[in-house]
């Protein structure tokens, strides 16, 4: 059966709309700023195959391929007969999930007249799951068991009733179990809102009408999505990139190299040629590899239309074992998400010279933050500072890259205020401004990176994960590239280092921390850059006059101050 | 007199009372001068300024000045090592894969950010002092680089305000032509991008807001006005014309505010502790959640919307608004779906039926096709509706679609009511209100009409039409209060806090609130004073708004904040945890003065009296089966008397409004002239 174009509309505008609130039920009662500020989260519905009916928009975009293989594990485990309503399933398992364990899957079984029907799932970033150091991402672990607790299909209530076994279990193996279980309070009537809604909808226009819609948008996406794929040359397009280090053996860079084959409406995304798994935790499981795939497919083809599973259709994935996109158990995967910005960018790239008006040059092509941890001084407490800075993004076919904003990993991803560190954490931040002159040059400039500078005020301790201090943010069609992410440290006595990637570096008062983020790749021809957008770069302070000198060629340039109209 | 004017997009409303007497006017509006719609929407209500005693007026001309990026010349002054705060926000892309996307837009570019040396901790301690003269030398850079408005926002100055009393005096005292606002003027709340920004509007707008309301009352004086001009805020009170210059980012939201006011005293009146005000005028529809008689507030949003808006951080009536209006135009996408908005005719062309040369579809076309209006009765019988243009319209848009007449009007009708019940849930279920447990209040020109469509589809079991719903915006306006929102940022856990500290800072803001009181010339003897805190686990980041006792409630009953708390947290987030530490975040202040006009006040329920009856008509209207039109009662508002009870299928047709009552529904006239429809 076919729904009328009038129901469908009104049922797949509801799905979007229940995600979305299950996002802000979530977001708004979170208690880590990793989901709050961060919008390290998703949520969304899950059919009873483990396909994605609809999934909140905001929040990181690399969320694209895990709510379903966590749910489908736990339906393979308990059948579809064996849940209950009331029945709440908590999942972090590195094998199937593929990602760091403080990526933390809760679902709940929707019901429809006594079946399951369907599954209301959220996957939030909780502050810390216990292992080798506060948080995630340092790089010593080597193996899954260093990075903390793992919880497979776990059953936390059973209809209705708590499981204080495994409670007890997560509250005494984790660092901040008063913020985490708030989270999974949080997480739990996400799922249930999002039950409640399900449930209307269902009672509205019957479960046949609501899985015909689903149907239908799924078939419409997939329709949408191959239209756009038709429209790219037939072909075989390969690009390669390089990691600084797996973060222990610091002079060894890591190669991303993809293939993407072009076939009338499929598109193959080939990983064969990924650099091998490492033993450090830059690896990331299938599902890693498969969210940038989706990350890079969905920029391409419906970048504005709602995610759901018939959307990636077109699209198949070959991601041998053993790369550090699939890496096997029991590979570390605290740092799972470092290499995907690469890895997108360099689909990206690969695909440049085939649709050169799509495809703008790199952006600065890491995760971006940084985390203070330690004990307060004056209350005892302890504290994790967490932050995200954006860097520069690609000039584009017509307009400059934008400046200071998160990677194509993080979408709704906010900074956090200077204010707020500052009334929370023992420092001062000295500055936090854009970095002239980080834009590669081009026709149309790359975005400018951060300088962000942050002074302690007492001890503590700060991990560093750079990445891209090497390969820097290329050019395309003749674009420069943007500068490169650097890291320096200060020491109250003067002394100066540059730090890559390190863990557990302690900090005493005084000493300062600069971050200085990437630019953006320029677009194009510098020297087909408009005279008046240079002078404009100059005017404002975007590039300095010798900057400009060396890039666009010793123009006699016009910089008087401007004056006008804003904007 | 006192007369509230309302300039919508489409239409222009009136509304004038004096001793127990309304006068009425809804004109098109005149989106190029909006005093000669003042001018216009007083003429049709046959109405002289110099018969009226009081002015109140909702305006878009601060939001317009936004959207079109047609402000001031604007700079921004902070402190040393964060010239760059406002440029560069957030650095979030809530739009996920657009590898195109767009930041919003800042209103100052980085030639005119400039930083001073000083600084202040969260502590609000000096750690490096303000040097005067450096302050002086910027002023005379800005006066030679014919900067008009300065907005000024040093960190932590929610802290300590010290830097930037002495820079806006400074540069006012040297400068008097330049228009400077200081953060803490305005709020003094942290996070320096959102108080940025917030800063930095009203200094954008200034300017031009402060000449359209010296423009307006210009207007009215020279043509005998003496009474008092009030201009409505976003948080649904009013203010004095003068406050409103110099405070004109708190006048972004004046337009839709007032109906939703209005709406909240009728649900206080019939006692409904949940109600949704629906308002659906030509352009958007818009739904805000009234409890216990009141708007719900939001403390702040993004002009130009989430993605690319620039965000204020003011107290702003919670109103979730959707394009969706009776001018809302439907159209084909190429793979064949069917969507209504967000575009709209507006007033000029107008729907297809107003035979202005409208040629598109739009939500009113398809309601007359439908049999739901009366051509003849629309504005009163003032501007006659042609259905064979609306009909034509909507067949050149259907026929590749292969739907009849009859069912892509009602397509178009249940697409623009589906997105608008999503739009009504959403301000329900967000505050965790069941819609089956709320009552819903429509108004606006087209709200009625779609009311009861509405209530089905989310299961709203009553719909109330107010008296007079086509102007009830208007209406809103004189029933509105005298308000003033403050708020003070102090961290503190609750438990743990120094009473006194919590005091000083209550008593700063009712020092405040009464400076604003004198300097409005209101009645203080009569201001009632509302105090709340903005509380949190610790650990979270959002906080919720709670209602306190008063400036001493942490000294004296901790433990009844503590429940207020939990039970708001667990009816919103459907989770409380009582054993947990709570942290104070902000303090607020509500002082709002009530109108001085007890009969005006009580005009909702005054008694209300049939007349101007005429004979009931009969009509084929479209309700659910698009090809089946029932036979339906049309019948004549006013002439309805209270206790009136009938039985859907109906239309009432009223001057400035027409209400669909469906099969099977039951409706009444109250004894105060409201209806009330029973799903």
């Amino acid at each position: 059966m076919k729904p009328d174009p009038i129901t469908l509309e009104v049922v797949g505008n509801s799905l979007v709309a229940y995600a979305e609130e299950m996002a802000e039920a979530l977001c708004k009662s979170a208690y880590n700023m990793m989901i709050y500020e961060v919008r390290d989260f998703c949520c969304g519905l899950i059919d009873t195959e483990g396909r994605m009916i609809c999934q909140n928009a905001g929040g990181l975009p690399i969320f694209l391929a895990d709510l379903g293989i966590a749910v489908k594990d736990g339906i393979d485990r308990y059948g579809l007969d064996g849940f209950a309503p009331g029945d709440v399933v908590i999942m972090n398992h590195a094998q199937v999930c593929g990602q760091h364990l403080n990526n933390v899957v809760v679902y709940t079984p929707c019901f429809h007249e006594g079946k399951v029907v369907a599954f209301a799932a959220s996957r939030a970033h909780w502050v810390d799951v216990g292992g080798l150091r506060t948080g995630f991402g340092n790089v010593q672990t080597t193996e899954i068991f260093h990075e903390g607790l793992q919880l497979r299909s776990i059953k936390i209530y059973e209809a209705g009733e708590r499981n204080d076994g495994v409670w007890q279990v997560i509250t005494d193996n984790i660092r901040f179990p008063e913020s985490s279980l708030g989270d999974l309070r949080a997480q739990i009537a996400c799922c249930q809102l999002g039950g409640r809604r399900l449930g209307e909808l269902l009672s509205r226009y019957s479960l046949a009408t609501a899985r015909a819609c689903i149907a239908e948008q799924w078939d419409q996406a997939e329709h949408e999505a191959r239209a756009v794929v038709a429209s790219i040359p037939d072909g075989r397009y390969t690009a390669e990139s390089w990691l600084d280090n797996d973060g222990r053996r610091i002079d060894t860079r890591l190669r991303v190299k993809v293939t993407v084959i072009v076939d009338g409406t499929n598109m193959i995304i080939d990983y064969s040629e990924m650099n091998e798994q490492v033993p450090s935790p830059l690896n990331s499981g299938y599902s890693g590899g498969l969210a940038a795939a989706r990350v890079a497919f969905k920029a391409l083809t419906m970048p504005d239309a709602p995610v759901n599973e018939g959307c990636f259709r077109p699209l198949e994935l070959i991601s041998p074992e053993g790369t550090m996109l699939n890496a096997r158990p029991p590979a570390a995967l605290g740092l799972w998400s470092i290499s995907l910005p690469t890895v997108i960018d360099t689909i990206l790239k690969a695909l440049a010279p085939a649709m050169p008006e799509r495809i703008p040059a790199a952006h600065k092509g890491d995760m971006g933050g940084c985390s203070f941890y330690g004990y307060r001084k004056d209350t005892g407490t302890r504290f994790v500072l967490m932050n995200i800075f954006g860097g520069g993004w690609g000039g584009r076919p017509h307009e400059d890259g934008e400046d200071a904003s998160v990677s194509i990993c993080q979408g709704d991803v906010r900074n956090t205020p200077v204010e707020l560190q500052e009334v929370h954490f023992p420092f001062i931040l000295e500055c936090h401004r854009l970095r002239p002159d980080s834009g590669g040059p081009g026709k149309y400039r790359g975005g400018l990176g951060l300088e962000i500078r942050y002074r302690a005020l007492q001890e503590c301790t700060v991990n560093i994960n750079l990445e891209r201090t090497l390969d820097p943010p290329w050019g395309v069609n003749g674009g420069a590239s943007g500068v490169v992410n650097r890291c320096v440290i200060r020491r109250a006595n003067g002394e100066e280092r540059d730090v890559k990637k390190e863990s557990n570096v302690p900090l005493e008062a005084g000493d300062t921390v600069t971050f200085l983020t990437a630019g953006g790749g320029g677009y194009g021809d510098p020297l087909e850059r408009a005279r008046e957008l240079i002078e404009r770069d100059i005017a404002l302070g975007y590039v300095g006059r010798e900057g400009a000198a060396r890039d666009y060629g010793d123009g006699n340039w016009t910089t008087s101050r401007r004056s006008g109209t804003a904007g | 007199m006192a007369v509230g004017v309302d300039i919508g997009g489409t239409f222009t409303d009136l509304v004038g009372y004096r001793d127990g007497k309304i006068r009425l006017s809804k004109t098109l509006s005149t989106p190029a001068d909006p005093t000669e719609g003042v001018a216009r929407s007083l003429d049709a209500a046959g109405l002289e300024i110099a018969e009226l005693d009081e002015f109140l007026h909702g305006t878009t001309v601060a939001i317009n000045t936004v959207l079109e990026r047609k402000g001031a010349m604007t700079a921004f002054v902070t402190t040393e090592g964060f010239r760059d705060i406002y440029e560069i926000g957030r650095g979030n892309r809530p739009e996920n894969f657009n590898i195109f996307f767009h930041r919003p837009r800042p209103l100052v570019p980085r030639d005119r950010c400039y930083e001073l040396r000083e600084r202040m901790n969260a502590r609000g301690e000096a750690l490096v002092a303000l040097d005067q003269d450096e302050v002086r030398r910027l002023g005379a850079q800005l006066e030679a680089d014919g900067v008009q408005a300065v907005a000024i926002c040093l960190l932590h100055s929610y802290a300590n305000p010290a830097h930037e009393i002495l820079v806006a005096r400074l540069l006012r005292a040297a400068h008097p032509q330049l228009f400077v606002t200081a953060s803490h003027e305005i709020l003094r709340e942290f996070r320096e991008y959102e108080r940025s920004s917030t800063t930095v509007l009203n200094a954008y707008v200034g300017p031009r807001a402060r000449d359209y309301l010296q423009r307006l009352e210009a207007h009215l004086s020279d043509q005998g006005f003496r009474g008092a001009i009030q201009i409505m805020r976003s948080n649904g009170g009013s203010m004095s014309l003068r406050n409103a210059a110099a405070q004109p980012v708190s006048m972004m939201e004046s337009g839709p505010v007032a109906g939703m006011i209005g709406a909240g005293q009728l649900a206080g009146l019939l006692g409904l502790s949940s109600a949704i005000g629906f308002d659906m005028g030509g352009t958007t529809a818009k739904a805000a959640l009234l409890t216990d008689g009141a708007a719900a507030i939001e403390e702040g949003y993004f002009i130009g919307g989430y993605a690319t808006g620039q965000p204020m951080q003011l107290p702003v009536v919670d109103i979730v608004e959707v394009g969706a209006g009776g001018g809302s135009v439907a159209w084909r996408d190429p793979a064949g779906g069917l969507h209504v908005g967000p575009r709209s005719a507006g007033a000029e062309p107008g729907p297809a039926c107003y035979g202005r040369g409208g040629t598109e579809p739009t939500v009113t076309d398809a309601n007359l096709v439908l049999g739901r209006l009366n051509a003849q009765r629309f504005l009163g019988g003032g501007m006659p509706l042609d259905a064979a243009c609306a009909g034509k319209a909507i067949e050149d848009m259907a026929r590749p679609l292969g739907l009849s007449l009859s069912a892509a009007a009602a397509g178009i009708v249940r697409i623009a009511d589906a997105a608008m019940a999503l739009a009504v849930r959403a301000v329900s279920v967000k505050k965790g209100v069941d819609p089956r447990d709320a009552a819903m209040i429509a108004f606006g020109g087209a709200g009625p009409l779609h009311a009861v469509a509405l209530a089905r589809e989310i299961y709203v079991p009553r719909v109330v039409i107010p008296k007079l719903p086509g102007n009830f915006s208007a209406l809103g306006m004189l029933l509105s209060a005298w308000r003033h929102d403050s708020v003070r940022t102090l961290v503190g856990i609750v438990g743990k806090l120094d009473p006194k500290q919590v005091g000083l800072a209550y008593d700063e803001l009712i020092a405040a609130a009464r400076k604003q009181l004198a300097a409005d010339s209101v009645d203080a003897e009569r201001a009632a004073f509302a105090f709340a805190a903005d509380l949190r686990y610790r650990g979270q980041e959002h906080a919720i708004t709670v209602p306190v006792a008063g400036a001493d409630a942490f000294a004296r009953s901790e433990e009844a904040v503590r429940a207020r708390f939990h039970e708001l947290h667990e009816l919103r987030y459907g989770h409380a945890a009582a054993e947990e530490t709570i942290e104070i975040v902000n303090v607020r202040l509500t002082v709002t003065v009530a109108r001085d006009d007890p009969e005006l006040r009580g005009y909702l329920g005054a008694p209300f009296h049939a007349e101007d009856p005429r004979p009931e008509q009969k009509r084929d209207v479209v309700f659910d089966d698009a090809e089946q039109p029932l036979a339906t009662r049309i019948l004549w508002r006013p002439g309805l008397a209270p206790g009136f009870r009938f039985e859907g299928p109906a239309v009432i047709e009223e001057p400035n409004s027409t209400t669909l009552v469906f099969p099977g529904n039951l409706a009444e006239i109250t004894a105060h002239g409201h209806i009330v429809i029973t799903l």
